[in-house]
């Protein structure tokens, strides 16, 4: 057992309370999550994920968690420690976006302030100054390299306050 | 014919890697690629933002495109973070109109419009098309230096997005760098993540995949390891510094990029690719290198 990430740590002994069909709804209408429901569990995503001997719940348990409308899906630890890599998209039989699926309910998680701290601190960040690090000066003059184009930060905002990046918790 | 791109940054590589730009210009240079700057650009959007609300990070990578296509530019990256985060972008605001019409809405008071007219494309890719010209160029072969080459996920997954090589069986990059009379080894992980991603929430796991990452590649005979990505790049020449295996032994490998290998065996001074700013030593191959 991993303590890296996330409060669901193991199924043992675990009772779920409801079968959330309007889960399994909603996370179908996230971006990917259309051919959600032909998922037949052959676990595939799992054997070529790097992560997959590193968390307690791996991406195949996670995606028959959608299924199965259970949202305590959200506090796996295969949310957060996805790294994105998209072995298990582009090896999915059933032509399943499981990356962007899981992209998907992270910012579910994120909603429910369910976050790495870091990501809390990034958002900030680009909100603030529209990237995520700033240049390092002396480097590039040593290089004879010119100055990065400065950034209208005021516009970025603008696009970032129509989206609402920063009331995105949910009872706020 | 004379290419001309808009080129894309992003964070990382000013920030971190202006070895990597110093040397990707040099070799643009040698090409006839002409690089503009990119006014304006804000960071990509990356999959952190793309993690924490997905109508931000289209908006706000879908302005960096829509910047790009107002003053008629296509746009190249050396990034693989940017290159992945464009592309999907692209992708999506192309395949799916209620984001055009999200994205566009949030555009409107800056004057922007996407309308997918601005080509996306990755360094590499340029590089590819032009194999014929870089052979041309190679003065100083690089003999007896054995790559292992991290094409890193965002370049060729998934490909129906990244539409640049074989998910499984990547090769293209590989054909670039043996040009220069070296060698791309075969090793066991060299598709699977470096981990750099996962920086952000477990510093941990990240190191365990790198760790695993290097033991193949030294298992494989190489005596570099080479990337195209700032985020790849990081946890080879940066976080794997000092990083030992259980038997104690240095997992350590020279890192270099693409770019600066083709400068060097295009015989251009060591010091204009930024050598220097390589943080893992590159004294086990130096002679190799000539530098």
């Amino acid at each position: 057992m991993t303590e890296s990430w996330g409060q669901f740590k193991s199924f043992e002994g675990k009772k779920f309370d409801t079968l959330d069909a309007e889960f399994t709804k909603e996370v179908s209408k996230l971006l990917g999550g259309k051919d959600l429901t032909a998922c037949f569990q052959c676990a595939k995503c799992s054997a070529g994920c790097p992560v997959s001997d590193k968390v307690n719940i791996q991406v195949h348990e996670l995606m028959r968690m959608l299924l199965f409308g259970l949202k305590e899906v959200l506090e796996t630890d295969m949310v957060w420690l996805c790294t994105t890599c998209y072995t298990c998209q582009e090896r999915c039989p059933q032509g399943i976006d499981i990356t962007d699926i899981i992209f998907g309910l992270k910012n579910m998680a994120f909603k429910k302030k369910i976050t790495p701290p870091g990501y809390v601190a990034a958002r900030k960040s680009l909100y603030d100054s529209g990237k995520l690090y700033e240049p390092t000066e002396w480097e590039r003059e040593d290089l004879e390299l010119d100055d990065v184009p400065e950034l209208n930060v005021e516009d970025t905002r603008k696009v970032l306050d129509k989206t609402g990046l920063m009331k995105l918790e949910e009872g706020e | 014919m004379t290419q001309t791109y808009e080129v894309f940054l992003g964070c990382a590589i000013p920030n971190r890697f202006n070895n990597y730009e110093a040397s990707m210009r040099a070799v643009a240079k040698q090409l006839d690629v002409k690089l503009i700057d990119f006014d304006g650009a804000s960071c990509c959007g990356t999959v952190v933002l793309k993690s924490i609300d997905e109508n931000s990070w289209l908006s706000m990578s879908g302005r960096n495109i829509a910047l790009a296509e107002s003053r008629g530019h296509d746009i190249v990256t050396p990034c693989n973070g940017c290159f992945g985060s464009l592309k999907d972008t692209d992708h999506v605001l192309h395949d799916d109109e209620k984001y055009r019409k999200m994205v566009n809405n949030a555009l409107k008071p800056l004057g922007l419009e996407y309308s997918g007219k601005a080509k996306i494309r990755h360094f590499v890719e340029v590089l590819y098309d032009m194999k014929d010209e870089i052979r041309d160029k190679i003065v100083k072969p690089l003999t007896g230096l054995k790559i292992a080459f991290h094409p890193g996920c965002h370049l060729i997954r998934p490909s129906n997005v990244a539409e640049f090589d074989d998910p499984e069986l990547p090769s293209k990059v590989d054909e670039i760098l043996e040009l220069t009379g070296a060698k791309s080894v075969p090793w066991g992980l060299k598709l699977a993540c470096c981990g750099s991603p996962l920086l952000i929430t477990s510093e941990d796991v990240a190191t365990r995949i790198l760790t695993e990452k290097m033991i193949s590649a030294k298992e494989a005979g190489a005596n570099v390891l080479v990337t195209n990505c700032p985020a790849c790049h990081t946890q080879f020449d940066v976080q794997l510094i000092g990083l030992k295996d259980e038997k104690g032994e240095s997992i350590e490998l020279p890192a270099m990029f693409v770019t600066q290998i083709l400068g060097l065996a295009m015989g251009l001074d060591p010091e204009s690719l930024g050598t220097e700013l390589n943080r893992i030593s590159l004294d086990p191959i130096s002679e190799i290198l000539g530098i």
